[in-house]
């Protein structure tokens, strides 16, 4: 049995453990998150004919309040960067928090999803920021657990960058 | 050799006059070298073709297969092979799922009935144990508990015969937190381990950035309620073990032994983990060491105490119950066979109706009272019930009492019965014999009466007997000479011999008339002796003539031996100048 750990990374409210909802059955309650700061859930993917167990550490997000532990990331196999379309702050958080992941933990794969498609109107997305994200070369999905739009693409496309 | 390949000179090339001297180069080398460009050329065309080179690694595919094994490199080789296998394997069943199944049939049954022995063994120890527990006072005791906390009863006994159970034991990759390993304990809940192992591993995370522990620090303990969870952490891997109950301080020193023999074995796939955890598949059978268990012994054998005590109360009760109830059997079955020993009593069937013990049969108005056999066995009269049908018994002593009952004999007369025969004794009066043989023919079950000498024809016999034997033929003195009145009595004599005659035939006897003659004292002894015998013989003469026959009589003088008076009047003395008679009767041969 293959396992991989993936982390889920984001600003506060952005919307991480909605998309875990959306994917997995899970056995922890979200209280977890405010006391211990993760919540661990598991989903097992079919990639190349064989069974992959997704361990996905949902940590909370870094708020005013309380700053993210990153020890929670040390041996991540890849994560999930998420932000909010309709807050454009949190873009610019996920930017900080990227690099952030590569000086502590170093290049691993990961996904940058854009959440809460299903809002796309009230999105805060200029052209600067669009070039911006262009010039990254980034993989970028834009999801919504509301509707479950490419929620399950995000995870899949995250298990075939780690799983070559 | 590429330089020999492309500076090649092909064979055909014609040869130029103008470049002789490069020409004799050219062939000298040729000379030289064209065996070996051959060879290469050979050797090209083998590499350049795939299907020559299959052929090649087919020759030593097998071998090079078994030469890896025997290298110690069977595990890479595995891997390199599984997933292959794998995919030929799934191909396989979407194919024909029928191929695969009739290969494993052969497997598939000894390894499923051995998978449910263990889980019936392990499900039996539990039960067995339960079932101890249950049975004991203690047993009741946390039956109650568990009704009051609302455990299972399973829980409750766990909780108070375990020492201490590891239930879980959990590795987990230090770096990753991801699970590495599990062993788990019969009959335990569990939850995902790879779930735990991340868990378990973020707490340690959270422990120690929180309080700002030195890296190499790290919980390791854990309590919740009964609960306890013992870590202990290695360069790569953390083992967790999950203990009920309160472990000994050993479980540690195992717990770390384990932990160094993995570390050990596996460091080098343990530092390069990538989440695979097939290279460290084998660590359950390590982790299973850690599965320490140890119950309370004192309650266990009070249990057995009172299970073994109760079992042999019963045992007494139920022995007791069957032994009295055979024994009861016993008695009635003695009883019956006293029954069946009785005159008049005929046993058809017997047993036991409804609590009490019944019997069956038939049963004559004068046989004794069954009751009074039950009484003197000293069985409860209460409890016999008797079915008895009506009929008369043809045993002798049945036939007896009736006989007594009906015929009334006279005091001083006894009846018998022999073989359904009436027998007579005493002395009977003329009266009551009258008609006895009718009467007696009307006792149920008599045959006959056996008169004996009661009976009419020798009542007439001995009648004519004592008549006969009281006659007296007198004769004068000194002769033999009848006198024409005694000649006369011989005649009237006649009818009543004729009468004895047919009498003693007729009871079957054989008739004997002795003809005794007698003389007076005076006179000589030899001249009386012939005259008494010339006296008989003349009397005997004298009755044939008148028909007798001679074979029937005998004739004898006694002289004066046997007086018929004493001689001591001269009228006496007349009586013995005589002859008399003796009638005797014989049996006669049976023909």
């Amino acid at each position: 049995m293959i396992q991989k750990k993936i982390c889920m990374l984001g600003s506060f409210a952005v919307g991480k453990t909605s998309l875990v909802r959306r994917f997995v059955e899970s056995i922890y309650s979200e209280t977890y998150l405010t006391t211990v700061g993760v919540k661990i859930d598991k989903k097992v993917v079919r990639h190349n004919d064989s069974d992959i167990s997704l361990l996905l550490w949902d940590l909370y997000g870094e708020d005013e309040f309380q700053k993210m532990r990153w020890t929670y990331m040390r041996g991540a196999h890849g994560y999930l960067l998420v932000a909010d379309g309709t807050r454009r702050n949190t873009l610019e958080k996920a930017f900080q928090l990227g690099q952030r992941v590569r000086e502590e933990v170093g290049e691993i794969p990961f996904i940058f999803v854009i959440n809460k498609a299903d809002l796309i109107q009230d999105w805060e997305l200029d052209p600067a920021m669009e070039s911006q994200l262009t010039a990254r070369n980034w993989t970028i999905l834009r999801s919504s657990a509301k509707t479950g739009e490419n929620v399950d693409e995000a995870f899949s496309q995250l298990t075939r960058k780690m799983l070559p | 050799m590429a330089d020999a390949s492309t500076k090649r000179v092909p064979e055909d090339q014609p040869d130029d006059s103008s470049a002789n001297g490069t020409g004799s180069l050219e062939e000298l080398r040729h000379l030289i070298l064209a065996p070996e460009q051959q060879a290469l050329e050979r050797l090209h065309h083998r590499v350049a073709n795939p299907e020559a080179r299959t052929e090649d690694v087919s020759s030593v595919v097998a071998e090079a297969i078994q030469l890896r094994r025997k290298q110690g490199g069977s595990d890479a080789l595995s891997e390199a092979l599984a997933p292959t296998i794998e995919t030929a394997v799934r191909e396989s069943v979407r194919k024909d799922p029928a191929t695969l199944a009739d290969a494993l049939f052969p497997v598939m049954g000894p390894a499923i009935r051995r998978s449910i022995l263990e889980t019936l063994r392990s499900f039996l120890d539990s039960f067995n144990q339960i079932m101890d527990q249950s049975l004991s006072v203690q047993g009741l005791k946390w039956r109650l508990e568990a009704l009051r906390t609302g455990r299972t009863f399973t829980e409750v006994v766990l909780l108070h015969s375990l020492v201490f159970r590891v239930e879980q034991v959990f590795l987990i990759h230090k770096k990753t937190g991801l699970s590495l390993g599990h062993a788990v304990a019969p009959s335990v809940a569990m939850q995902d381990p790879s779930l735990v192992s991340g868990m378990l591993s973020a707490i340690q995370d959270f422990v120690r950035d929180s309080f700002n522990s030195a890296p190499g620090e790290g919980i390791e303990r854990l309590n919740v309620g009964d609960l306890d969870v013992w870590v202990e952490a290695g360069p790569y891997a953390i083992l967790a073990c999950v203990i009920r109950g309160i472990a000994p301080r050993a479980l540690r020193d195992t717990m770390a032994e384990v932990l160094e023999n993995i570390h050990r074995e596996y460091s080098a796939q343990l530092d390069r983990f990538t989440g695979d955890t097939a290279p460290v598949s084998a660590v359950n059978k390590e982790l299973s060491g850690c599965l320490e268990y140890k119950y309370k012994e004192g309650p266990k054998r009070k249990s057995h105490s009172y299970v073994w005590a109760a079992a042999g109360l019963l045992l007494l009760l139920v022995g007791g119950f069957f032994g009295w109830r055979w024994w009861q059997y016993h008695r009635w079955n003695n009883l019956v066979d006293t029954l069946r020993e009785q005159p008049g009593l005929v046993i058809t069937s017997f047993g036991r109706e409804h609590g009490r013990f019944s019997i069956r049969g038939l049963r004559d108005p004068l046989a004794p009272d069954p009751r009074q056999f039950v009484e003197n066995a000293g069985l409860d009269p209460v409890k016999a019930e008797f079915h008895w049908g009506a009929y008369y018994a043809l045993d002798d002593a049945i036939l007896q009492q009736r006989a007594n009952q009906l015929l009334a004999p006279p005091q001083g007369v006894t009846l018998n019965v022999q073989d359904g025969i009436l027998q007579l004794a005493g002395q009977p009066s003329a009266a009551w014999l009258k008609d006895l043989r009718a009467r007696a023919l009307l006792v149920p079950g008599l045959r006959s009466v056996n008169f004996g000498r009661f009976s009419p024809e020798q009542r007439a016999f001995d009648q004519t007997k004592s008549e006969v034997q009281s006659v007296i033929i007198k004769f004068p003195v000194a002769t033999a000479a009848l006198s024409s009145a005694e000649r006369s009595d011989l005649r009237s004599l006649v009818p009543k011999l004729t009468s004895l005659q047919n009498s003693s035939s007729a009871l079957n006897q054989n008739l004997h008339l002795e003809v005794v003659g007698h003389s007076d004292a005076t006179g000589a002894e030899g001249t009386n002796q012939s005259l008494s015998q010339r006296r008989a013989e003349r009397v005997a003469w004298e009755l044939i003539q008148l028909g007798i026959p001679d074979s029937a009589l005998h004739a004898k003088g006694v002289a004066s031996a046997e007086p018929v008076r004493s001689e001591d009047t001269e009228e006496n003395r007349q009586f013995n100048r005589s002859v008399t008679f003796v009638v005797n009767a014989s049996p006669a041969p049976q023909p």
